[in-house]
């Protein structure tokens, strides 16, 4: 049942998102959209805004599963499409390797800004 | 009457032997051609009145044996992998039955479409992964599989997962469609393939109903029938013929 539990992932993941973006696009981009829901910030993209919100815990929650959703999405389907050349065994468990290494050092790396941030 | 204009076609022929041809190459044949022709006519044509020997099928994605003529091993091999029969646990009814098992029209109806799957292989030669993956499983035995755990007689659905559930199994189908639309028969090996996803992952996670093998239906005691079928006998054959 593993793969299926890994693709099962895939498509939860990509359901996840496009939650996910569609929220960061609201805050970011799409004041009206929030106005009409009575929340109100001023220059979301200016420095000072984007500090206040980083010391909220629900945002930084958000944006470390927002960054572990997007990263296995890309990088199992990534996986996926380099297996579809047939690989040996050994090659596939290596780029298998490679790509769970790679995955946890962009997470850590990617997780590392808003926690610094929420700290600060 | 002025005479008949012949329209004749060129016909470009990829042709290979193995043991002679290093490489497949092109050999062009002009065949007259009139209405209602066929392709297969054009191609009986040519094999007839204009090359020594023309092998006639062809399937992309297979093994080429000669000419046109495509190896079907690795279909059919795909094909037995995920044991393409009914699977129950009574096995001594399986062996030496003694009634049928019951199935419901409806339960008939939720797997009837691809068990008229002819294995002509169509829809593994019109597949985009299949051309690129060698390995791939192939719909054609995805779609057996989902066939027979559809199939409410069946019990052997543990059996057939490990072999769809690979990394070359059926979660690398990409959902082109191109076996749909190449397959002539009216089945929908798309379809099959997702229906097949979706009893994986409910297996996966625990959810749907499970339900118990069909039982068998007794045969019945006494038969009355309702019109009077008069009594055939065979006429003795005279013993001088």
């Amino acid at each position: 049942m593993f793969h299926t539990y890994l693709r099962f992932l895939q498509l939860a993941t990509g359901a996840l998102i496009a939650f996910f973006l569609g929220t960061h696009m609201v805050i970011m981009h799409l004041p009206k959209i929030l106005g009409f829901f009575g929340i109100e910030i001023h220059k979301p993209t200016s420095w000072e805004s984007m500090m206040k919100r980083a010391q909220e815990n629900f945002l930084l929650v958000f944006y470390i599963l927002f960054l572990a959703f997007a990263l296995y999405h890309a990088l199992n389907g990534l996986r996926g499409i380099i297996l579809e050349l047939s690989p040996s065994s050994r090659t596939k468990r290596v780029i298998t390797g490679l790509i769970i290494i790679l995955g946890l050092i962009t997470f850590a790396l990617g997780s590392y800004v808003p926690v610094a941030l929420f700290r600060s | 009457m002025p005479p008949r204009k012949i329209t004749k076609i060129k016909f470009k022929v990829q042709r290979y032997n193995p043991e002679g041809d290093k490489a497949p190459y092109l050999q062009e044949f002009l065949v007259p051609v009139s209405r209602g022709m066929t392709v297969l006519d054009g191609l009986i044509y040519i094999e007839e009145l204009k090359a020594d020997i023309l092998e006639i099928r062809s399937l992309p994605n297979f093994p080429v044996i000669k000419d046109l003529i495509p190896d079907n091993f690795r279909l059919l091999h795909k094909h037995t992998s995920i044991k393409p029969y009914i699977i129950r646990s009574d096995s001594q009814e399986m062996e030496k039955p003694t009634a049928e098992y019951m199935q419901a029209p409806g339960q008939l109806e939720s797997y009837l479409q691809f068990s008229y799957c002819i294995k002509c292989g169509i829809c593994v030669s019109a597949c985009p992964t299949s051309a690129s993956d060698k390995l791939f499983l192939g719909h054609q035995a995805s779609v057996q599989c989902y066939r027979y755990c559809a199939d409410s007689r069946d019990a052997g659905s543990q059996d057939r997962f490990p072999v769809v559930n690979t990394d070359h199994g059926l979660w690398h189908c990409h959902l082109a469609g191109a076996c749909s639309e190449a397959y002539p028969k009216g089945v929908d090996p798309a379809l099959g393939i997702q229906l097949l996803k979706r009893l994986l992952v409910a297996n996966a996670l625990g959810l749907g109903r499970k339900p118990q093998p069909a039982p068998k239906v007794p045969p019945p005691n006494e038969v009355k029938l309702k019109i009077t079928i008069p009594e055939f006998t065979v006429p003795q054959r005279r013993p001088d013929l």
